[in-house]
């Protein structure tokens, strides 16, 4: 009897089994554990996604394309501080934390890959983040570390756009142009090509004509043993993987991004409660006027009870076009114009392929000077890209706002507010863009 | 065995009752309490070496055959047990012995002690309270039963669980919540996995040193539950039900058409609103509309019904010399007081406990629970959003109204209604109401069949039972909760014990929204979501506990250690694309239609703890604990702490010297003792881990949610408590007071930080909160006279938090919480308290008036008001913010009464919160505001100043005090009048004892003045808009809440 008490006192205290403190999930990768680096890459693509949203609605509906139409979505019409609260949560902070977050992932292929190919790539991606950051925000953080400091808050000061460009966007689209071939253009991946078309449109952007030319015009020499072509069909001209296309953020809706809002489509479609009837009639006169038809009828339905685009309806597996042919060569148009490279017969003469795929006669010998030229061409983008989130970035390009919107904009409003909480967060050290 | 033997027996047996028959007689008897002279109900009477029993009924009566000289044993738990010789008596009254009673005990972590003996602030509340009132749950039957417990209704949703705070916020980010032990065993859920019929005692162990046995869980305060066990005995049978009828307390918050129209009359009339400025056409056919369109229903009054609950529990309880039982169970339908909400459960429980022979004894719990809780299926804010000009379903009448509407607003140049909403999508199968000219009487009605372009500034949103009936939402749960122990009793005092035990949950949350669900019934947005979640956690833990009383000695002492596993594995499917709304079936989707997120999360804990509990002479009492507590979830480098806790009491009274009959007791009580907390940690929050996901390319590895810190440690909560407690007049009054000061060290605190390092926030240990609290408790016999007693308990605590340091920082970063930037900012720096809300200073609201078109969406505000330019310097900017509120009240109160006249007893739960605040979102959806603008003239050179008078105004949406409102309040909880039957008559029927009662809850609610809602304890706390809550650093923002329900209630008793 007594062993057998014995016995369950003992086993009293053996049930009582010790835990092991060191826990980690199998189904979950830890960050030093990789070794090849090309699923970090992915993300760094993948973050791009959640970009298109904003940047569509930044580019059609803050300028004269598109109209919201539902408080508080209407202050993208009111050029004050109102956007920043009232869009902060459904545009700018997701746009600002996902390219954020792109970087970060470009950043830790660039330290930690092997692979020439995939830094490149990561290159493309980070120049091309910061460039979205710069075109929408004006000066921004920047941070090229993998794993930057989460003490020191000085990492955080916003640098003028000029350093960035300088000192990140060249540089790593310069790096990607060495590297990257042409090779997977059309697997939808970053390419010389792109590089070149991004860097072009980046020294537009800065007013660096003289470079952009340079670029822009190796693209449009190169396009073709690219495998890059002007589609025959303007009806086609968004369609996913056509030859048109030079880069495109691929779009699924198998694929869940960190945007949780209606996506560019259901915005462009009309079918957006927010904004029904999102056609701004300022755009179906542009169209009247040019007395272009065939472009008119395959973009916009100006019923009076649709007013909405039929270019963008293609649902939610539609590819976000980052950059496409057509507007490489109407970028390089405009800077043969501003270098006074040729005529200005010859200049709008490299608009025709552009507008005979349109049904539209040539531009050229219809203007003479810089400003008439300067003006055709970006009334040619206006309706060429239009529902592309161009249009909003090509006025503040081309200083344009006052005279096509039709109203004195203080170029307060040129950029958009950085999200709230970010300055909440860094103390003040990331601060807020004037008039915001 | 032969026929002659058998024959022997029954003339034996037969004999026997013949002989008894001569001596037995049947005893009537009464049990009460010596303190309140209350009935006491469920007392076990015994007669001694018998197998004769009986348990009191719920007017603390009981009837027993006796005969004379055997001896009745009564007992109760918390009272003295007392003997008495049975001498012919015909009725007995026995008054038990509590309060300075020498054996009453307080359930205290891995023991008991003494209440004499207990030097910790530790609250009880006993069952008989518990059952005295009609409750749902148990948190609703101890709202404001008491001191330095606020337990809030955040929500009227039938099974929603209230919000528990004992003490100050031990946290400043993450949960109040607190430790549950159920028996003895840390359940991981909350109150609502127990019965309120099956519990004998609460016990709440509110201090840092009665809780730091329980170390890092004990943080938040302990809720220890006893249920009842069964008694050597006769078995005895309970069977309880009520049923109630519920509905919301307050009505009409927001207007229909029609009175929108009288508003409008009014303020043209009085000269408020000038309106010859408007298009007169549309004026007059918008109005035209608001009054006259047919069939308009207010939301409010569709979404809200009456409610109903139905409950029945049945409990067995008894026993043998060796084996002790009870066992219930219970059912609980309860319909929402808003459609489509209810509650439905079953629940049993058994507690088996057995003496195996001297040395050992083992037992078993189980209890377990099956659920379903369906809520409402869309947010209440957004379906009381609209407007109530139209039937929630289409009529003839609606219908021919609105095409008429229609022709009439075109023939005045108005866009045709269908315009931007004819058609639908390519992809719906069913376009919802394509067009106003195909309605069908049923169809929803929508704002936009009432020309919401250009004729009102409706909503383009579907209509509301759209939103609500086209999506569902619910979950169900099962859990059991089994545990097992064996005890060994080595030497006289010296036990050793083992408890093994594991709680399983499944929970499956369940929502669907069908493709009408989407106001363009795109099936895109149609979605069948469905979440698995499995818990389980795996306790073992062996103590040794010694007690013994050598003289004036009384020692006990424990030491243990413990192990526990948590292990929660989760599969959430995401379905979209819905082919039909007939059949719902993941079969039907497409492959690429259908998400999987799986979830696997492991937390280990290892303690070992000990504890010494020494008394001199009742006079001197000391107790001293330790834990060391090891948790998987901190980093490699500081995953183990140690947590001391000491105190010390001294019972005045129990001295020679003292000799009052006035002052009866005095205790003197101090304690101090450190806990950790673990917080909001999940398991792998000090790991940096990679998310893999699906992308356009194949495998990504996504950003991780946390940076990895291998020095994330305990925060730890140093907690010193001064108590003293005071019973005058032999005890018929009593008063308690405590004071607590709590540090809290090396906060665990989720950091917002900029998204440039691919984290909202990282979890960091920095800083230091002090809280300091009082709390007073007062218990009297009021009046005893006759038949009629009446006694009251009173309980009131106060809690100031401060911010005393904040590492390297002198203030958190601001966090702006609420939705889409409507909210306040809230600021947590040194200095302050936690979780303040500030915001810009308003004067007065801009007039309706000032609005280009006043008249255009119902419940129309200007949504401006005036503005505080605090530092004067011409710019309104968060320079100019102050404090416009915090949410925990000043104090909090509690009044409970029980009175008693012959059969009848009537209790009263009183309880109140006085000066917090709530910065209620609601106002700001429901004063409309689509389409509004301000007239051109108020501010012509858009500067923020208004011309008119020079004062700076501001959206009332922005960061301002507009949506402050007082969350006070006062309620009469629960009110109860019942009446037990005369037991001559029920025991004609074979029964024991049988009680009817009423019952109230929330009979009044007194809101603050200023508050619109529909409850000032609502709370949001929960993401949206791209807000994180944060717990008490971002406290007080309210949306959507459920409202205070009042019900009434007829319920039964039965014991037999």
């Amino acid at each position: 009897m007594k062993k057998i008490v014995y016995l369950i006192v003992c086993s009293m205290l053996v049930l009582t089994a010790c835990e092991d403190l060191d826990q980690a999930p199998d189904n979950i990768a830890s960050s030093d554990s990789l070794t090849n680096f090309g699923g970090v890459l992915n993300a760094a693509y993948y973050y791009q996604q959640a970009a298109a949203t904003p940047m569509a609605v930044m580019g059609d509906f803050r300028a004269d394309n598109m109209e919201m139409r539902e408080a508080p979505y209407t202050d993208f019409h009111t050029f004050n501080s109102n956007l920043t609260t009232s869009m902060g949560d459904q545009f700018f902070a997701p746009i600002y934390r996902n390219l954020y977050k792109s970087i970060l992932s470009a950043n830790n292929v660039i330290e930690n890959s092997t692979d020439d190919t995939q830094i490149a790539e990561a290159k493309f991606l980070r120049a091309l983040s910061y460039f979205k950051l710069v075109i929408v925000f004006g000066d921004v953080t920047v941070n090229l570390s993998a794993a930057p400091s989460t003490t020191d808050t000085s990492i955080l000061v916003r640098q003028p756009k000029e350093e960035v460009y300088n000192t990140v966007i060249i540089p790593d689209l310069t790096d990607a142009i060495a590297v990257l071939d042409n090779s997977e253009i059309s697997n939808g991946r970053a390419s010389q090509l792109a590089a070149q078309a991004l860097l072009g449109k980046v020294y537009a952007t800065m007013g660096n004509y003289p470079n952009a030319e340079a670029f822009l015009g190796d693209v449009i020499s190169n396009a073709s043993s690219a495998g890059v072509t002007l589609v025959s069909d303007f009806s086609e001209v968004l369609d996913d993987g056509n030859s048109e296309i030079i880069f495109a953020t691929q779009k699924s809706t198998t694929i869940s991004d960190e945007y949780d809002f209606s996506e560019f489509t259901v915005w462009y479609g009309g079918f957006e409660d927010k904004a029904l009837l999102p056609l701004n009639p300022d755009l179906i006169t542009a169209f009247d006027d040019a007395g272009d038809t065939t472009r008119k009828d395959l973009t916009i339905d100006d019923d009076p009870t649709q007013l909405k685009s039929v270019k963008r309806n293609l649902g939610l597996e539609s590819d976000w076009i980052e950059i496409r042919l057509s507007d490489v060569i109407l970028l390089y148009a405009e800077a043969i114009n501003e270098n006074g490279s040729d005529t200005a017969a010859n200049t709008l003469a490299l608009l025709d392929d552009i507008r005979t795929r349109a049904g539209l006669g040539s531009l050229s010998g219809s203007a003479t000077t810089q400003d008439e030229v300067r003006k055709a061409i970006l009334d040619e983008r206006r309706l060429e890209l239009a529902f592309e989130g161009q249009r909003w970035f090509d006025l503040v390009r081309t200083g344009a706002v006052d005279a096509e919107m039709g109203q004195t904009i203080n170029s307060n409003y040129y950029v958009f507010p950085i999200p709230i909480s970010e300055i909440n967060s860094s103390d003040g050290v990331i601060t807020q863009n004037a008039g915001y | 065995m032969n026929v002659k033997f058998k024959l022997t027996t029954l003339v034996a047996l037969v004999f026997s009752t013949f002989v008894f028959a001569q001596e037995t007689y049947m005893l009537n008897g009464t049990v009460t309490s010596e303190s309140d002279s209350m009935p006491i109900p469920g007392a076990n009477i015994i007669v001694v070496n018998t197998t004769r029993g009986a348990t009191t009924d719920f007017d603390g009566k009981f009837q027993i055959e006796v005969k004379n000289g055997e001896v009745l044993q009564v007992s109760y738990v918390g009272y003295a047990t007392q003997s008495v010789t049975i001498n012919n008596q015909q009725d007995l009254n026995i008054v038990l012995k509590e309060g300075n009673s020498l054996d009453e005990v307080v359930i205290v972590g891995y023991g008991t002690r003494k209440k004499i003996h207990n030097t910790g602030a530790i609250a009880q509340v006993k069952g008989k309270e518990v059952a005295a009132i009609q409750a749902n749950r148990v948190d609703d039957a101890l709202a404001g039963k008491l001191s330095g417990v606020l337990i809030q209704n955040q929500s009227g949703e039938p099974g929603a669980d209230p919000k528990i705070q004992i003490r100050a916020a031990a946290s400043v980010t993450g949960d109040s919540n607190p430790l549950i032990v159920v028996d003895g065993y840390p359940i991981s859920g909350n109150l609502a996995t127990v019965n309120p019929n099956d519990i004998e005692s609460v016990e709440v162990l509110k201090d840092a040193a009665s809780a730091a046995i329980y170390g890092s869980r004990g943080a938040n305060g302990v809720i220890l539950v006893t249920t009842k066990k069964g008694r050597t005995g006769k078995t005895t049978f309970s069977y309880n039900t009520f049923y109630s009828i519920s509905s919301k307390y307050r009505d009409n918050i927001l207007p229909t058409g029609r009175e929108w129209d009288n508003t409008i009359e009014r303020n043209v009339n009085n000269g408020s609103w000038d309106l010859s400025g408007l298009d007169q056409d549309i004026l007059a056919l918008r109005r035209e509309m608001y009054r006259n369109a047919p069939d308009q229903v207010a939301v409010e009054d569709w979404l809200f019904q009456n409610g109903y609950t139905m409950n029945h529990d049945f409990s067995m309880s008894g026993g043998s010399e060796s084996v002790n039982y009870f066992a219930s169970m219970g059912y609980q339908d309860t319909e929402g007081i808003a459609i489509t909400q209810g509650f439905e459960r079953f629940n049993a429980r058994l507690n088996l406990d057995a003496k195996l022979g001297d040395k050992f004894k083992t037992g078993l719990n189980v209890n377990g629970f099956a659920s379903r809780r369906d809520v409402l299926a869309h947010g209440q804010r957004d379906l009381l959003r609209a407007y109530s000009i139209h039937p929630i379903f289409h009529t003839e009448a609606s219908i021919a109204f609105v095409q008429q509407l229609d022709q009439q607003a075109q023939a005045i140049g108005l866009n045709p209604f269908d315009g931007g909403f004819s058609g639908g999508n390519a992809d719906s199968e069913t376009p919802m109401n394509a067009s106003i000219y195909t309605l069908q009487p049923g169809d929803y009605a929508h704002d936009w069949h009432y020309g919401r372009n250009g004729l009102f500034g409706g909503s383009s949103n579907q209509g509301p039972a759209a939103k609500l009936l086209e999506r569902d939402r619910y979950e169900t749960t099962y859990f059991v909760n089994l545990s097992t122990y064996l005890q060994y009793s080595i030497i006289d005092g010296l036990d050793i014990r083992t408890v093994l035990g594991a709680d399983l949950r499944d929970t499956k949350q369940y929502f669907h929204a069908l493709s009408q669900a989407d106001r363009r019934g795109e099936i895109a947005r149609t979605s069948l979501d469905e979440t698995n979640t499995k818990r389980s956690s795996i306790l073992s833990e062996t103590t040794l506990s010694y007690n013994k009383v050598i003289g004036k000695h009384d020692i006990s002492a424990v030491v243990g250690f413990e192990f526990q596993n948590f292990y929660t594995t989760a599969i959430a499917t995401n379905g979209t694309n819905l082919p039909n709304d007939d059949i719902l079936n993941y079969n039907l989707l497409t492959q690429e239609s259908i998400v999987v997120t799986e979830r696997d999360e492991t937390i280990a804990r290892n303690s070992v703890f000990g504890r010494v509990q020494y008394a001199y002479d009742n006079r001197y009492l000391f107790s001293a604990s330790l834990r060391r507590d090891g948790d998987s979830r901190f980093g490699a480098n500081q995953r183990y702490a140690n947590f001391p806790a000491v105190s010390l009491g001294w019972n005045m009274h129990n001295e020679a010297f003292w000799n009052s009959e006035t002052l009866s007791t005095v205790k003197l009580r101090v304690s101090t003792g450190s806990l950790g907390t673990t917080a909001f940690l999940g398991a792998y929050n000090s790991l940096s881990l990679l998310n893999p996901s699906a992308t356009a390319f194949g495998t990504g590895y996504l950003i991780p949610d946390d940076i990895e810190n291998a020095d994330l440690t305990w925060q730890t909560n140093t907690e010193t408590n001064f108590g003293i407690d005071l019973g005058f007049l032999n005890n018929r009054f009593r008063l308690s007071v405590d004071y607590y000061t709590s540090d809290i060290e090396d906060m665990l605190i989720s950091q917002s930080v900029s998204e440039v390092l691919g984290t909202a926030a990282i979890n960091k240990n920095i800083g230091d909160l002090r809280s300091s609290g009082l709390e007073f408790e007062l218990g009297a016999l009021v009046m005893q006279k006759g038949d009629f007693t009446w006694s009251m308990n009173a309980n009131l605590s106060t809690v100031e938090t401060e911010i005393t340091d904040l590492g390297d920082l002198d203030a958190l970063p601001d966090e702006q919480f609420g939705v889409s930037g409507r909210g306040p900012v809230f600021r947590n720096y040194v200095g302050g308290e936690i979780g303040e809300m500030w915001g810009l200073e308003t004067t007065a609201v801009v007039p309706t008036g000032e609005l280009e078109d006043p008249t255009l969406s119902p419940n129309n505000t200007s949504g401006y008001s005036y503005v505080v330019d605090q530092n004067g310097d011409g710019e309104i900017n968060e320079d100019d913010y102050v404090k416009i509120g915090q949410n925990t009240p000043d104090f909090y109160w509690g009044m409970s009464h029980n009175l008693r006249y012959k059969n009848f007893d009537v209790s009263m739960q009183f309880q109140g919160a006085q000066g917090g605040e709530v910065y209620n979102l609601d106002p700001l959806y429901f004063e409309s505001q689509w389409g509004r603008s301000l007239r051109s003239d108020f501010d012509a050179n858009d500067d923020g100043i208004a011309d008119e008078n020079g004062l700076f105004y501001d959206r009332n949406r922005d960061q301002t005090d507009h949506g402050i409102q007082d969350a006070s309040y006062i309620a009469l909880r629960n009110l109860t009048i019942g009446y037990t039957f005369n037991s001559d008559l029920i025991s004609s029927i074979g029964l024991n004892s049988v009680r009817a009662y009423v019952a109230a809850t929330n009979l009044f609610y007194i809101m603050g003045s200023d508050y619109t809602g529909y409850n000032p304890e609502g709370i949001k706390n929960f993401d949206g808009g791209g807000d994180t809550y944060k717990g008490p650093t971002t406290f007080g923002v309210q949306e959507g809440a459920s409202p205070i329900v009042r019900s009434f209630t007829f319920g039964l008793n039965v014991n037999f």
